[in-house]
C-alpha cells in the first residue's frame, strides 16, 4: 500500500468503500495479519458483539494471524486473555496489546532505573504490567480511596524517587491522585508523563458511552500544562512489539477498529490496511460528517460481515 | 452578524460536535438576540490563547545591547519606582486576591494600610479572583475576618462570573444547570435564580461499569459550569459529560482554568485547569472560559460602574491570567511578586508577557521611593 495513498486517506481526499463480496475477497488474499481493536469490534463493555467467534475461528482457519490491540488499560494481558476465554474465545496472552503493556515496554526499552517509581493513575491493568516488568509502583486503585483536607499549612508529601507518572482511565480519579501526580511531574526532575492513550469515550458498558483516558489525561494536562509521551492508538510504538513478534510487513497487515482517530490513524500511520467498524463510538454519518479527514480503506457495519460477504 | 459573532466564540480544534458552534443546532436559549445590546460582553467569552512569541525572545535580548533594535511586541516590565504617578495615572485599581492581598489564610504585609491609602486617594477598588470555591458574600465574609473593609459589590469572584454569565444571556428558568465545582458556584446560581444540580454532594456518588448500568442524566440540563472541585470523581465527569454531548445546546462553562493555585500557604495545589481539562478531554469541546484572563469580569464592571479601562491598573501574581487580563482589556497592569511569581520567572526567555510595572508587593504603594526588590 503506497504511502502516497495512505497520506491522501488521512487527509480525506479518498473516500472509504464499503466491503463487498470482491473487495473483501482481495483483501483477506493479501492480509496475512488481522489487528482487532476490542471495545466496540470484539465486545461491548462485557457483552460479545454477534458473529465475532465465528469471524475469528474461521480467519485462523485461513491461516491469519490475529493480534489485538487495545486502548484500554483497565486490565493487563493476562486479564484480556481471561476475558476472551470467559466469552468462549480462545486467545492466548502474547496476542494480545494493551495500552497497560504498551506503558510498561515504553519504560522498558528507554531503560527506566529500576530504582526510580512509577506514579500510576489508572487501574490494575497497568500496576499489574508495571509489576511485570519489574518496576515499582504507587497510586493505583488504592489511592482512590485517599482524600485531602485543604486547611491551613496542610501538606500533601509526594516521593521523591517518581520518575515516572503513568496516566490512564481511571474510574477511581479523585483530587489526591489528580494532586500528587503533578506534584511529581512538576517537582520532581525529569519526571515523565506517560499516557496510555487520550480516547474521550469509549464502551465501558454495553448500554452507553463513558469518559476515557483521554480525559484524565487532559485534567493533567490542564495542572502542569505539559503534553504526555503516548503509548498507545494512534501512537505507533506498540506496532515496533507487533513487528518483532511477526515477520509481516505492515502493508500485510490489516487494522480492524471503531474509531478514527485511534484505531484508523493507527494502522494508517503504521502503513497497514485499514477497516472501520460501525458497531462501536463511530457512526455512518459521522465517518461522511464534511469535518472528518480520517478515511479509512474500508467500512462495514460489523466484523462478522468479513466472512459473510 | 450574530451567526459571525457565535462563529468568532469557540477557539476549537476539535472536529466533534458543533452543536454550540451552529447556530441552526442550537436550541433557542434566549427570547431576544442576547448580546445585541452588549455585545462586548460576548466576544469578551473569546477563550484567550496565551500568546506565543517565543520566536521574539531573541529580539528581546538584542535591546539590552544598544546597537541593532527590533521592536518587540511589548517593551520588559519597568519596576515600580514612582507609585504616586502610577496611582494618579488611574481611578480604579482591580486586585487580584490569592498572592496579592492574603496567601491562603495569611493576609500579606501591608495590605489593610495600603487599601486605606488608596481609598483616601478617592480610588475606587475592585477584587476580582478566579476562585470559584467562596460566593461574593463568603469573600466579604473572609475579607472582614482579615480586618479589611470591603463590601460584597467589591468582589467579583469567578463563582459570580458564571452565574452572571447566564443572566446575561437570559438563561431560561425552566433550564439547569450541572455544578462540577464547590458550594460558591451553587450559591450563586441560586442568588441568581438559576436551577442547579450536582455540587459537592456528587461526590459521594458512585458508579460502576458492570453490564446493564445505565446513567441517567436530567434532559432539561441546559448548562454545564466547571470550577476547582476537591470532589472531584468518575461520577461527575460522566454526567458533565452526558449533558455536553446529548443535551442540543448545552453550554459548556468554564470558571477558570488556572492549573495550580495556592489554597493552603504550605503549596501549590492543582487548579480548576485540571477539572475544566477533564471535562475538555472527555467532550473534546472548548469551554467558554468566564474567569482571567478572558475579560468578561472586566467588560462587566467597567459596564457596571461606568469606568474607562485606560484608567484601570490590575495588580495581580499570575502572568498567564491577572496581566494578561489586564492587557487584553486595556488597562495597565503591574505584577507582584508576593505570590506565584518570581522576579526569574518574569524576566525569563520563555515568558512572553511583561506587564507595565512589578514591585515587591502592593505595601510598596506606601513608600515614596521604590522597594529594592
Amino acid at each position: 500500500m503506497d504511502g502516497e495513498i495512505s497520506k491522501q486517506r488521512s487527509e480525506g481526499k479518498i473516500s472509504s468503500q464499503p466491503l463487498n463480496p470482491q473487495n473483501t475477497r482481495n483483501l483477506i488474499d493479501s492480509v496475512d495479519a488481522f489487528l482487532f481493536d476490542c471495545d466496540g469490534v470484539i465486545w461491548k463493555g462485557d457483552s460479545l458483539i454477534d458473529g465475532v467467534p465465528e469471524t475469528l475461528e474461521k480467519l485462523r482457519s485461513m491461516g491469519k494471524k490475529l493480534v489485538f490491540v487495545t486502548n484500554n488499560s483497565r486490565k493487563s494481558r493476562k486479564q484480556y486473555a481471561k476475558k476472551f476465554n470467559s466469552l468462549g474465545i480462545s486467545v492466548s496472552e502474547d496476542e494480545i496489546f494493551s495500552s497497560s503493556y504498551a506503558a510498561a515496554m515504553y519504560l522498558k526499552v528507554n531503560d527506566f532505573p529500576k530504582e526510580k517509581k512509577v506514579y500510576v493513575i489508572g487501574e490494575e491493568g497497568i500496576s499489574e504490567e508495571l509489576a511485570l516488568a519489574g518496576f515499582t509502583s504507587l497510586g493505583g486503585t488504592e489511592d482512590g480511596k485517599k482524600t485531602i483536607d485543604l486547611r491551613p499549612n496542610f501538606l500533601v508529601e509526594h516521593d521523591k524517587s517518581v520518575g515516572a507518572v503513568v496516566v490512564g482511565l481511571d474510574q477511581y480519579i479523585n483530587y489526591y491522585k489528580l494532586q500528587y501526580g503533578t506534584l511529581c511531574i512538576r517537582e520532581n526532575p525529569g519526571c515523565l508523563f506517560i499516557a496510555t492513550n487520550r480516547d474521550a469515550v469509549g464502551h465501558m458498558t454495553n448500554l452507553q458511552e463513558w469518559p476515557g483516558a483521554g480525559c484524565m489525561v487532559a485534567a493533567i494536562c490542564g495542572s502542569t500544562q505539559k503534553e504526555p509521551i503516548v503509548v498507545g492508538k494512534p501512537s505507533t510504538f506498540l506496532m515496533e512489539f507487533l513487528l518483532q513478534k511477526f515477520n509481516i510487513p505492515t502493508s500485510r497487515m490489516c487494522m480492524v477498529g471503531d474509531r478514527l482517530d485511534t484505531d484508523i490513524l493507527f494502522g494508517q500511520n503504521a502503513g497497514c490496511r485499514t477497516l472501520l467498524v460501525l458497531s462501536g463510538v463511530t457512526s455512518f454519518s459521522s465517518l461522511r460528517d464534511p469535518s472528518n479527514n480520517i478515511q479509512p480503506e474500508y467500512y462495514t457495519s460489523t466484523v462478522s460481515d468479513i466472512i459473510r460477504t | 452578524m450574530l451567526a459571525s459573532k457565535l462563529s468568532a466564540l469557540a477557539v476549537s480544534s476539535s472536529s466533534s460536535s458543533n452543536l454550540f458552534l451552529n447556530p441552526q443546532n442550537r436550541v433557542n436559549l434566549s427570547k431576544k438576540l442576547p448580546f445585541i445590546t452588549n455585545p462586548s460582553l460576548y466576544n469578551s467569552l473569546r477563550p484567550i490563547v496565551e500568546l506565543n512569541f517565543r520566536k521574539n525572545t531573541s529580539s528581546r535580548k538584542m535591546n539590552a545591547s544598544a546597537s541593532s533594535r527590533i521592536v518587540s511586541p511589548r517593551a520588559s516590565a519597568e519596576q515600580l519606582k514612582d507609585p504616586d504617578q502610577l496611582i494618579d495615572s488611574v481611578e480604579t485599581f482591580i486586585f487580584d486576591c490569592d498572592g496579592v492581598i492574603w496567601k491562603g489564610d495569611k493576609l500579606i504585609d501591608g495590605v489593610p494600610e495600603t487599601l486605606d491609602l488608596l481609598r483616601a486617594k478617592g480610588k475606587r477598588l475592585v477584587f476580582v479572583t478566579n476562585n470559584s470555591t467562596k460566593s461574593r458574600k463568603q469573600y466579604g465574609k473572609k475579607f472582614e475576618t482579615l480586618g479589611l473593609n470591603v463590601s460584597e459589590e467589591e468582589i467579583f469572584a469567578s463563582s459570580f462570573a458564571a452565574a452572571a454569565y447566564l443572566k446575561s444571556i437570559d438563561f431560561p428558568k425552566d433550564k439547569k444547570v450541572y455544578v462540577v465545582g464547590e458550594d460558591g458556584i451553587l450559591k450563586e446560581l441560586e442568588l441568581a435564580g438559576i436551577q442547579y444540580l450536582g455540587g459537592p454532594g456528587d461526590g459521594e456518588k458512585k458508579i460502576e461499569l458492570k453490564p446493564g448500568f445505565l446513567m441517567e442524566h436530567d434532559k432539561d440540563v441546559g448548562a454545564v459550569v466547571v470550577g476547582f472541585d476537591r470532589h472531584f470523581n468518575y461520577y461527575k465527569v460522566q454526567y458533565a459529560t452526558l449533558c455536553i454531548r446529548e443535551n442540543p445546546g448545552c453550554l459548556f462553562i468554564a470558571t477558570n482554568r488556572d492549573a495550580v493555585t495556592h489554597l493552603t500557604d504550605a503549596q501549590e495545589w492543582a487548579g480548576g485547569g485540571s477539572m475544566v481539562g477533564a471535562v475538555f478531554g472527555s467532550t473534546q469541546r472548548e469551554p467558554l472560559v468566564v474567569g482571567k484572563p478572558s475579560t468578561f469580569m472586566m467588560d462587566y464592571l467597567a459596564d457596571k460602574f461606568n469606568i474607562t479601562k485606560s484608567q484601570i491598573c490590575m495588580v495581580g501574581d499570575r502572568l498567564d491570567t491577572d496581566i494578561l487580563f489586564g492587557q487584553n482589556g486595556g488597562c495597565k497592569t503591574l505584577l507582584v511578586l508576593s505570590g506565584v511569581t518570581s522576579l526569574s520567572k518574569l524576566q525569563s526567555p520563555d515568558n512572553a508577557i511583561q506587564p507595565d510595572f512589578y514591585t515587591n508587593k502592593i505595601s510598596d504603594f506606601l513608600s515614596l521611593k521604590a522597594a529594592t526588590v
